[in-house]
């Protein structure tokens, strides 16, 4: 088993592979969009803008299917973040990871790594530095929260007091089953994504235990998880649009 | 797996950070971009619908013109038809009058010529007659004026009987 390369700096435990991989994941995806609105043009786009058109008629097509285009258009640049951070973050783990092997306590910026403090003698610890960011279930469980976050405050904010009287329909004794599948929303994003990503990670360590055989297992291994790195990241956008369109949206005919 | 506070926290920051530095920096441009493309597409299309409206009238005017030309031109024909046919009148009757004058010129040739003839005829039977007349009667006969009115008289009498 990994260990995260954690430390503690002034009592606060900071990951520094999540910190590391946040980093290149954040700077890809800017840099990538930043390429392609380098040079914008109306009549002669470049491949790179037209790519980059193509996405946001994607994420065009996802928020109109989860609700009116007019009263999604705000939602537009948030899906269009989330699913590039998310495909990006599911990709970035997919070529290599870097895993170093530790016989004694190792120190970043002075401080010790906690997975390598107190090693018996002979003993070794692997450190995961690089990894998809989306592996780590803490990551994945930063991004359901601000979809829960976004979702509840859309609601309050833009539909009122029918935000509160859904809790209690169709009637008042359903309070605690809505509350909890309101709460279970987040989780089922975080775990869904996370659970997704580790799996294709764990997979691709096993079977590189296989060797030089492991080639072709790998190659359409890898092959798949691109697949589904895709697939994860627009399945995230597409629920957060209609979680939110769920929260903020009243329906006459239902009441 | 293990939980860890700050990494939630760290990509929450993280991606509220690449959020916003999209969303103000990248996005709204190419949003304004693709919106402008639609305008121009849209614009393009009406200038192409009015084009087209043009072209169609355009073809209606031109065929509007040929049509009118071609009845011109058909008036023109029928109009030189009847003018040549006139002139064929025109010209035959001119050449009817024309030969009905030289006839009647040729007609009062003859009758003078005739008439010049048989003056001359008479006068030459005159001075035939009186030679004859001298010779016969062996008798000198005096060309006087006298005699030969005399004589002249008598023919135009002849004449004038046949």
């Amino acid at each position: 088993m990994h260990e995260m390369p954690k430390i503690f700096v002034g009592g606060i435990p900071i990951d520094i592979s999540a910190v590391l991989m946040l980093l290149i994941s954040c700077t890809v995806v800017f840099v990538l969009v930043m390429l392609s609105v380098r040079k914008l043009s109306v009549e002669n786009p470049s491949k790179l803008q037209n790519f980059m058109e193509w996405v946001v008629e994607f994420v065009e097509g996802v928020v109109s299917s989860a609700m009116d285009l007019k009263k999604g258009k705000p939602y537009i640049s948030l899906g269009l973040t989330l699913i590039l951070f998310i495909f990006v973050s599911n990709l970035l783990g997919l070529p290599f990871s870097v895993v170093t092997e530790a016989h004694g306590p190792v120190t970043v910026f002075g401080h010790v790594i906690e997975a390598t403090r107190n090693l018996a003698h002979g003993d070794h610890v692997e450190i995961l530095w690089y990894k998809s960011p989306t592996a780590d279930i803490n990551i994945t469980a930063g991004l359901a929260i601000i979809v829960f976050i976004l979702m509840n405050f859309l609601g309050i904010k833009l539909n009122g007091k029918h935000y509160f009287k859904h809790y209690i329909e169709p009637f008042p004794i359903f309070l605690p089953l809505n509350i909890i599948e309101n709460l279970a929303k987040p989780v089922a994003l975080a775990i869904r994504l996370f659970a997704n990503i580790f799996a294709g990670e764990v997979l691709i360590t096993v079977i590189l235990k296989l060797g030089i055989l492991s080639i072709p297992f790998l190659a359409v291994w890898q092959g798949f998880s691109i697949f589904v790195g895709a697939l994860q990241a627009f399945i995230f956008t597409i629920l957060t649009m209609v979680y939110i369109a769920q929260m903020t949206i009243h329906e006459e005919e239902a009441h | 797996m293990e939980i860890v506070w700050t990494n939630i926290l760290f990509s929450i920051v993280a991606f509220g950070i690449l959020y916003f530095l999209l969303s103000k920096y990248a996005f709204s441009k190419l949003f304004a971009v693709m919106e402008k493309r639609r305008e121009l597409v849209m614009q393009q299309m009406d200038e192409a619908a009015k084009t087209r409206e043009q072209a169609v009238a355009y073809v209606e005017e031109q065929k509007q013109a040929l049509n009118s030309a071609r009845q011109e031109a058909q008036q023109i024909i029928q109009q030189s038809q009847i003018t040549s046919n006139q002139q064929v009148e025109q010209a035959l009757a001119q050449a009817k009058v024309e030969a009905a004058r030289v006839k009647e010129e040729a007609v009062r040739d003859i009758e003078n010529e005739k008439n010049k003839a048989v003056e001359e005829l008479r006068s030459e039977i005159g001075t035939a007659s009186v030679r004859i007349a001298s010779k016969l009667l062996k008798k000198e006969v005096s060309a006087s004026s006298e005699q030969e009115q005399l004589v002249n008289q008598y023919l135009n009498e002849v004449g004038g009987r046949s």
